[in-house]
């Protein structure tokens, strides 16, 4: 059984990105969200297909979500979530050029999976020679990974914690890795720092940024009570990542290539 | 006696623009028709739409249906005007899923009060 504890989520809250920016308008409890996205269990389940921009009134968590002008951008593999559209296999952590999948301004963002994972779309056109190798119908990250992406993994790379305990068919990639993939690099191989004590995360509600009060979180435990939302959450298993490996539970293989989501706005 | 006849057979022809009413609200012609027309086509089932008295959203809209989820389609002289009324547009949505989103110079406003769409497979097709 799953052990609770009541955490203060210091460095995820320290370091997450504000998923709203108050420059852009939203209404009552509206969230903007922009692209396809899992839909919180008590909000009924599965994914929400609206591929463009749009409003739910529950909030995104942020691990599994990125602010894109304004809007929250799903960067986890929607496959755990039960989509079963087109999708593409890759393996380790890479970088997401978003307007290339759902428009908008150029917004370079980072998937920090460890291992073999799913996403709707596959790498920008511009960036697969340069960056991206395929190999055994994955696609692997082998770019010079910027400063940013580095520094920004403390505060992601918790999502690996999130979707281990997750049963689903994630793609199968049994091939030896290519030189210069990015999870056989030390920034990306040494355990990662997250830093958790236990306690209470106490988020008022009715103030600050207008962004979901009073609606619920996607993953994670939410209680509500009073004026204020109390987040309590499991603590995740100890932070080891050690890249090749992590992540790479079950399976039973999956379609990959053809017919995805593809670039650019729809 | 010619002439006035013609007069009145113009000015009955022309009255509220009826000629080529489909009966679900959309007429021949004209981007808003186009539009329920694609949705149609989609295997959309558009219907009742007629004039929004009183929009906030524009001074042109019509409100109807789709796949029981609520529609506002608002006709705008440029597509700028039709994007800067975005922002009106969620508003009217409030608080259930929905969108705002500008199409030429049409704005497409839906708000799935009655959570018909759970998945929101219905709103993606009317953005297409």
């Amino acid at each position: 059984m799953r052990r609770t504890s009541v955490l203060v989520v210091l460095a995820l809250a320290a370091s997450s990105v504000a998923l709203a920016s108050d420059e852009h308008h939203h209404f009552g409890k509206q969230v903007r969200f922009v692209g396809i996205h899992p839909i919180p269990k008590n909000e009924g389940g599965g994914i929400c297909n609206i591929e463009g921009p749009h409003v739910h009134i529950y909030i995104a968590n942020k691990l599994e979500y990125r602010d894109h002008s304004g809007d929250a951008y799903f960067v986890g593999d929607p496959v755990a979530y039960k989509y079963d559209g087109p999708k593409y296999a890759y393996k380790g952590p890479h970088p997401i050029h978003v307007e290339a999948v759902v428009g908008g301004d150029p917004d370079v963002e980072y998937c920090y999976l460890e291992g073999p994972h799913f996403h709707y779309f596959k790498p920008a056109p511009t960036e697969i020679d340069a960056d991206f190798k395929v190999v055994g119908d994955a696609y692997f990250y082998v770019g010079e990974p910027p400063h940013v992406f580095i520094d920004a993994r403390p505060a992601y790379v918790g999502i690996n914690a999130q979707y281990r305990p997750l049963a689903y068919a994630r793609p199968v990639v049994e091939v030896e890795a290519p030189s210069g993939w990015i999870g056989a690099r030390a920034e990306f191989l040494t355990p990662g720092v997250i830093v958790e004590t236990p306690g209470v995360y106490v988020e008022e509600r009715g103030h600050g940024r207008g962004r979901g009060h009073g609606a619920v979180v996607v993953g994670g435990d939410t209680v509500f009570g009073g004026g204020i939302d109390v987040h309590i959450a499991a603590p995740p298993p100890p932070s080891i990542h050690i890249g090749v490996g992590i992540g790479v539970s079950g399976g039973v293989g999956g379609e990959v290539h053809g017919g995805g989501r593809g670039h650019g706005r729809h | 006696m010619k002439r006035v006849l013609l007069i009145c057979a113009l000015a009955a022809c022309g009255k509220g623009g009826k000629a080529g009413d489909k009966g679900d609200g959309s007429a021949a012609g004209g981007p808003r028709e186009d539009l329920l027309a694609a949705w149609k086509s989609a295997g959309l089932a558009p219907a009742g739409f007629a004039a929004a008295k009183d929009s906030p959203v524009g001074k042109d809209c019509q409100l109807g249906t789709v796949n029981s989820v609520e529609v506002l389609v608002c006709s705008f002289t440029s597509a700028d005007e039709a994007k800067a009324a975005q922002d009106t547009g969620l508003k009217w949505v409030g608080d259930t899923t929905g969108i705002s989103t500008p199409k030429g110079t049409l704005l497409i406003v839906a708000a799935d009060r009655k959570k018909a769409d759970p998945t929101g497979s219905t709103i993606n097709k009317l953005m297409k």
